[in-house]
Order: C-alpha cells, then sequence, then structure tokens
C-alpha cells in the first residue's frame, strides 16, 4: 500500500470520528501502521467543531465523544492544527486571528484529502432579512457558546425584550427556546460563560413563540429535546387547538410522530397560566413580513408586528396557503431554518448546498470522481442528523478511503473494506493530489506560523481545556471558556514556565 | 452497604445527590454490584429525579491509555454535573460461572458469546470482549449509538424502558420492536443467554447526491 498522507479540513466530529477509525484500523500489529498521517486543519484555535461550538450547554452527555477524540489525539500519527484557515477562494467569515492557507498548498503536500468542514451558514427565510430585531438561530448559539466569530460583538439585548418568535421548529430552536427560559440558576453550572449569564439574568423574556409552516407531524425537532421543553421549571406551554392533534384517519405514524402527538396531547408539566414565562408551538403559519413599530400602535415591549400566512397541508405533506393571515407583536425573530455548506468549499454544489459527493468520494461538476478526495459530516450529507449519524457516516467514508488505498487482495479479503469499495470501478478519475510527498512534512505556511505562536496544536488545546474546566470549578461550574485572545496569553505564559 | 444505609437515611433530594456522588468516586466494583438493584445512577444531580439512580458502570477503555494529563481532566469533569461516571473496567466472572451473552452481527452472525455478572450491562460487557459497539456519551442516555436488537424471549424480561431512553431509541438506525440501548441493559440471573444483535449500519440512509431541502 502506498502511504496515506490525509489532510482534513475541519475538527468537528466527523473529522474526528474519520480519523480515529483509520488509526485503528491500521494498529501497531498492521503492516502498514506507520503508512498513515492524518494532519488535520480547523480554522478555529479550538478543536470539535459543533462538539464545542453547537451542543446545547444544558446537554453536557452529548459532549462526552471527546474522550474517543482525546484517544486518537494521543496517537503521534495525527496532528492537529488549530487556526489554519485552509481557503480556495476569500473566506465569507474572515477569522482575523486565523492564518490562512490556500488549498493548492495542501493539494501539493497530501496524497489524501477530506472536506470535513461541516455546514456553516444559517439558511435564511426570503421574508425576513437579518437586522439587528431579526437575528439567525445560529447567532445565539455562537454566542452563548463563545464562538471565535462573536468576539466583540454586543450580546443580544434581552433585558430589552419580552417576546421572541422562532421561526421553525428544529431541535436548534428547542435549544435556543430552553436556553431563554430556564432559570439561570439551573443554567449556571453548565459550560455557559459567565458574560452570557449576566444577560440571561437580566433578561425580560415573557414568551417564545416557536413557528413552523407545517404541523405536530411533520415538525423536525425531536421527542428528548420537546419533553425537556414540557419539563421546563417556571414555564408552560399554552395550549394547542385540539384540532391539531387530531391524527388524521388512515395515517401511519412512526413511533417518533406518535410519541410526540402524545406528548403534545398531555400538555406541559405546569399549567397554562400558572406560570412566569410562557412557550408556544405556533403551527401552520409562514412568515410574510416584519413590519417595525409605528407611532400609533407603537408597543415599548413588542415593538414589531410579524405578518404570517395561514397554512393548511397539501396531499403531498407540503405547506400550502389557506388565504388567511394573522399578526404577531415581537421583540425580536430568530431564524432557525437549517444549515448550509459554505459555497467558497471545493466542490460545492449550490443545488445541494453542501459537497457533491457518491459514496463519500467527491465527485466534480463533470461527474468524475476526484482521486484521493473524500467529504465526511455535513459538509458531504448536508446539515441533517445527529451525532450517531455522524458517527455511522464517518466510519463508511473510513472504510472506503482504505479500500481505496488497499491492493485488490486485501480488499477481498476484508468484508467491511469490500462492500466499502463497491465495485471497485471509480471511472475517469480527476487528480489533483500529488502522488509523492515528504511524510513527515508540514506546509511551510503552517510551519512559520507555528513559530509565531499562532497555530495550536492538540496539546496547546489540552492545557486549555484543563484550565478552562480549574477556572469553572472555582467558580462551581462545569467550564469557564477562554477567548482566543485569553487562551493565547494563557499559552504563551504556560510555554514559558 | 453500610455506607450505602448511611446515605437513606438523608433528606431524598440530599441522597440523590449523594448517591451519585459517592458512587461517581468511590464506587468499587464489589459495592456497585450491591447496590445495582436500588441504585441507578443518572447523568447529572439535577436529573436524578427517581430514588432508584441510574448506574452505569461504563468505562472509559479509551482513558486508561491515554496520558495521565487526560485522565486527570476526564476524572475532574465528573466532580460536576456533566459527565457520565467513569468506573473502573467490568471483571470477568470465572468461566462458566457467569451469565451468557450471545453478541451478533447484523447479518445474524454470532461475534462471540461471553459471560458477565449479574449488574453489568450490555454496553460496557461489549467494551470487554472488544465487541464493535459505540458509546458516544457512555452511557448517559444522551444518543443511540449503543442499539442493540434483543431476542425476543429475553426483552419480555426486562424493564419496561423509560422515557429519557424511548426518546433516543427514536432516533436509532434499524429500529425493531426489541431495541433497546445497550447500556439500558443490566444482566440478571433470567437473562442467561440473551442475545444482542447489533443493528446495521450502512451509510444507505443517506442517499448520496440529490436530495430536496425542506426550507
Amino acid at each position: 500500500m502506498a502511504p496515506i498522507k490525509l489532510a482534513i479540513i475541519g475538527a468537528g466530529p466527523s473529522s474526528f470520528y474519520v480519523a480515529s477509525r483509520l488509526l485503528a484500523s491500521l494498529p501497531p500489529s498492521s503492516p502498514y501502521h506507520s503508512a498513515l498521517r492524518i494532519h488535520m486543519y480547523d480554522r478555529l484555535w479550538a478543536p470539535h467543531g459543533l462538539v464545542r461550538y453547537g451542543v446545547a450547554p444544558d446537554h453536557p452527555e452529548v459532549k462526552n465523544c471527546v474522550h474517543k477524540f482525546d484517544a486518537a489525539a494521543t496517537d503521534p500519527r495525527l496532528r492537529f492544527f488549530g487556526n489554519v484557515n485552509v481557503v480556495a477562494s476569500p473566506p465569507v467569515v474572515p477569522l482575523p486571528q486565523s492564518t490562512e492557507l490556500p488549498l493548492s498548498t495542501l493539494f501539493s503536500n497530501y496524497t489524501h484529502l477530506l472536506l470535513s468542514s461541516g455546514c456553516s451558514l444559517p439558511l435564511l427565510h426570503p421574508a425576513l432579512p437579518p437586522s439587528d430585531h431579526c437575528v439567525p438561530a445560529l447567532s445565539l448559539v455562537h454566542w452563548y457558546t463563545r464562538h471565535p466569530s462573536v468576539a466583540h460583538k454586543p450580546p443580544p439585548p434581552l433585558e430589552k425584550l419580552e417576546h421572541i418568535s422562532i421561526i421553525g421548529q428544529g431541535n436548534v430552536s428547542l435549544d435556543v427556546a430552553r436556553m431563554l427560559l430556564t432559570p439561570p440558576s439551573t443554567l449556571e453550572k453548565y459550560d455557559i460563560p459567565e458574560p452570557v449569564l449576566d444577560v440571561l439574568r437580566r433578561s425580560a423574556v415573557k414568551h417564545v413563540s416557536i413557528i413552523g409552516r407545517r404541523g405536530p407531524l411533520e415538525a423536525a425537532f425531536t421527542t428528548k429535546e420537546l419533553r425537556e421543553m414540557m419539563n421546563l421549571e417556571d414555564a408552560s406551554m399554552e395550549p394547542i387547538d385540539p384540532s391539531l392533534l387530531v391524527v388524521p384517519e388512515g395515517a401511519k405514524l412512526t413511533r417518533q410522530q406518535s410519541r410526540t402527538m402524545q406528548l403534545l396531547q398531555k400538555g406541559s408539566r405546569n399549567k397554562p397560566g400558572t406560570t412566569p414565562k410562557s412557550w408556544s408551538l405556533d403551527f401552520f403559519r409562514s412568515p410574510t413580513g416584519l413590519a417595525p413599530p409605528n407611532s400609533a400602535s407603537s408597543s415599548l415591549t413588542r415593538p414589531y408586528t410579524l405578518s404570517l400566512a395561514h397554512n393548511t397541508l397539501s396531499a403531498d405533506k407540503k405547506a400550502i396557503p389557506t388565504g388567511e393571515t394573522s399578526t404577531l407583536r415581537t421583540s425580536m425573530v430568530v431564524t432557525s431554518l437549517g444549515h448550509q455548506a459554505e459555497p467558497s468549499i471545493p466542490w460545492y454544489d449550490p443545488d445541494l448546498r453542501h459537497v457533491r459527493t457518491v459514496g463519500g468520494r467527491v465527485v466534480d461538476e463533470t461527474g468524475r470522481t476526484v482521486k484521493g478526495v473524500y467529504a465526511s459530516g455535513w459538509a458531504a450529507m448536508g446539515a441533517r442528523g445527529v451525532l450517531a449519524s455522524t458517527m455511522i457516516d464517518a466510519y463508511a467514508v473510513a472504510d472506503t478511503i482504505l479500500a481505496d488505498s488497499f491492493p485488490d487482495q486485501i480488499r477481498r479479503e476484508n468484508d467491511a473494506l469490500a462492500s466499502a469499495a463497491g465495485d471497485g470501478s471509480l471511472g475517469e478519475l480527476s487528480e489533483v493530489l500529488a502522488n509523492k510527498v515528504d511524510l513527515e512534512g508540514i506546509p511551510e505556511e503552517v510551519n512559520k506560523a507555528m513559530a509565531s505562536g499562532d497555530v495550536t496544536d492538540y496539546r496547546d488545546w489540552k492545557m486549555i481545556d484543563e484550565e478552562e474546566i480549574r477556572r469553572g470549578e472555582k467558580l462551581g461550574k462545569e467550564r469557564e471558556r477562554m477567548d482566543w485572545e485569553e487562551a493565547r496569553a494563557f499559552l504563551e505564559h504556560a510555554r514559558m514556565s | 452497604m453500610l455506607h450505602l444505609k448511611s446515605i437513606q437515611t438523608l433528606p431524598e433530594t440530599c441522597r440523590r445527590a449523594t448517591t451519585s456522588l459517592s458512587l461517581s468516586h468511590v464506587a468499587s466494583r464489589s459495592f456497585s454490584r450491591q447496590t445495582i438493584a436500588s441504585t441507578r445512577t443518572h447523568r447529572s444531580l439535577d436529573r436524578c429525579r427517581t430514588e432508584w439512580t441510574r448506574h452505569h458502570t461504563r468505562h472509559n477503555l479509551l482513558t486508561s491509555s491515554l496520558s495521565p494529563l487526560y485522565r486527570q481532566s476526564t476524572c475532574r469533569r465528573s466532580l460536576h454535573s456533566t459527565a457520565a461516571p467513569q468506573h473502573g473496567p467490568i471483571t470477568r466472572p470465572a468461566p462458566g460461572t457467569g451469565i451468557k451473552v450471545h453478541f451478533k452481527d447484523s447479518k445474524g452472525n454470532l461475534i462471540k458469546t461471553v459471560e458477565a455478572n449479574e449488574g453489568d450491562d450490555i454496553l460496557s460487557i461489549a467494551h470487554e470482549y472488544d465487541i464493535d459497539l459505540e458509546g458516544a456519551c457512555e452511557g448517559s442516555v444522551a444518543c443511540s449509538t449503543c442499539h442493540v436488537i434483543v431476542d425476543p424471549e429475553h426483552y419480555d424480561l426486562l424493564p419496561e424502558p423509560e422515557d429519557d431512553e424511548n426518546d433516543m431509541l427514536d432516533m436509532a438506525f434499524g429500529l425493531t420492536d426489541t431495541s433497546r440501548l445497550g447500556c439500558q441493559v443490566k444482566l440478571a440471573r433470567g437473562l442467561d443467554g440473551i442475545t444482542a444483535t447489533l443493528p446495521s449500519a450502512t451509510r444507505n440512509m443517506f442517499v448520496d447526491g440529490k436530495k430536496p431541502t425542506h426550507h
């Protein structure tokens, strides 16, 4: 087998699951053990992608997967380079602290490439352009996870907001709603930065409307998240029109749908009207516009008017307007409609809104498989699925990489590799990567940035991780996050002593 | 056991917290096995909402290979409300004395038959015997990666899954009528001969290429 020198763009869960599987598949007992090198690049200084900057703070158990990532990172064949932004064209989200590395540099330094950079752009609603009173849910997630892109940006003015309208009924919507409705005294033990908790403690939010264009059977949230909403300590759900909770005759519900319906029929643990805060699921409503305050009907706390078109379901489960409309007075609109990959990533397909792949292998616009180039996770599948689906996909991509790399004979003898290889014919190939590379070599730009302290490695991250946990311990919480300035100062100090 | 008794005289909320904390820290295998029937350690203190706290014996096999620095960090984490309890590995019973568990692959082929002790859960057993069963959330009922299909005869002997396990099973791939999370299936004497089949995990779930987005 020719050596595999793999560059991975992105260091989120999908990236780590692929790396972990590759490393484990070539253990020290394998004759190919030393023929593998993995260099993982992330434009952020901290690894783990959405596990650090996406998982809701009150779901700490989900983050236990990092123990597996930590274990993979102890393998000397894997190296992590944080703060390195691999760019094919000028980046959409400029990150001043990260070093820009042209994609072409990876082509000449690696034999294999994995695109694992996820879906980092929020989908917007055509009727609701972003403004200071209409923000994507991702901005709030970035705020409460202290994502590097929000450094020095003002927090949401929750002390002035009484009513929040969330557009979209997925789990991100419920995560945001839960953060806004859970007492800060309950949240403070979690991994939530102190400045975020301060804002939450001053919050004036009384009601969160969670608006979806279709009905309860089409909602994207899952039962765990819905149950958590139902069990909120000092919030209750506004009653849902019972006619919406009648299962249509002849409808065959999935297990999840029937359990969702049961939860909705039962309602929240706290009865409506008995709590200081409330929330509602507003089904069959599509926003058509957000009007600014007008002097005649101006309300200080709910100055904006959200127009909603009422919908019904077509036979093929699409939302179709009934012609009826209504309005909702609100203080801020949060759009939570899913995510897409950045159009600047290589082999991006504008129709799919992510990388074009077949069975994990990247395909160019003419349909040719690009030799040695793969994609995994949301960059390859689009933004859907939970950690388990990302893991299954990542393992399959790792098997495909190995199947493509191993000689035929070995491939045939191993079930997993044989099925990953498919029929073995990839058709015409497009080639962009080097055939011969220095296995230990690091691109010159990266070497230079490392010398000036701009790049983090996994050891740096573990030191920061330890320190964040130590700082959290002092405050009686899971961790207290650092931003890059603090982390950099801490690392400089640690390296000197 | 004395330790447990003293805990039981504490007020309810306090006892839950203490039980869970003490299990996270001092649980030795013998202690935990004796108390397993009455103790189910849950993932975080505030979620210990029943008097039975759930006890996950999931040993993080990975941490044993980590540097002391890493291990320290995971131990520290378990001091707080966050991580699943980190316990030692399960102990294998003397051959011929344990409860037999058959692991099968998704095609129904036997992977291996192993023996384990009362109270051990399927996920921990799989890890002890190098069966390829993931446990991404380490037994804290926050993912569905340890999904197994239990043979119907033994499935009927198991206590009903709780809401949180059902919520995760909703999202499991290849769900069947006898699906469970491996971390929640605890061995009892009556379960001798139980079969745990790993579900098929293929990327066929994801249709490559065109798939309309909903937005």
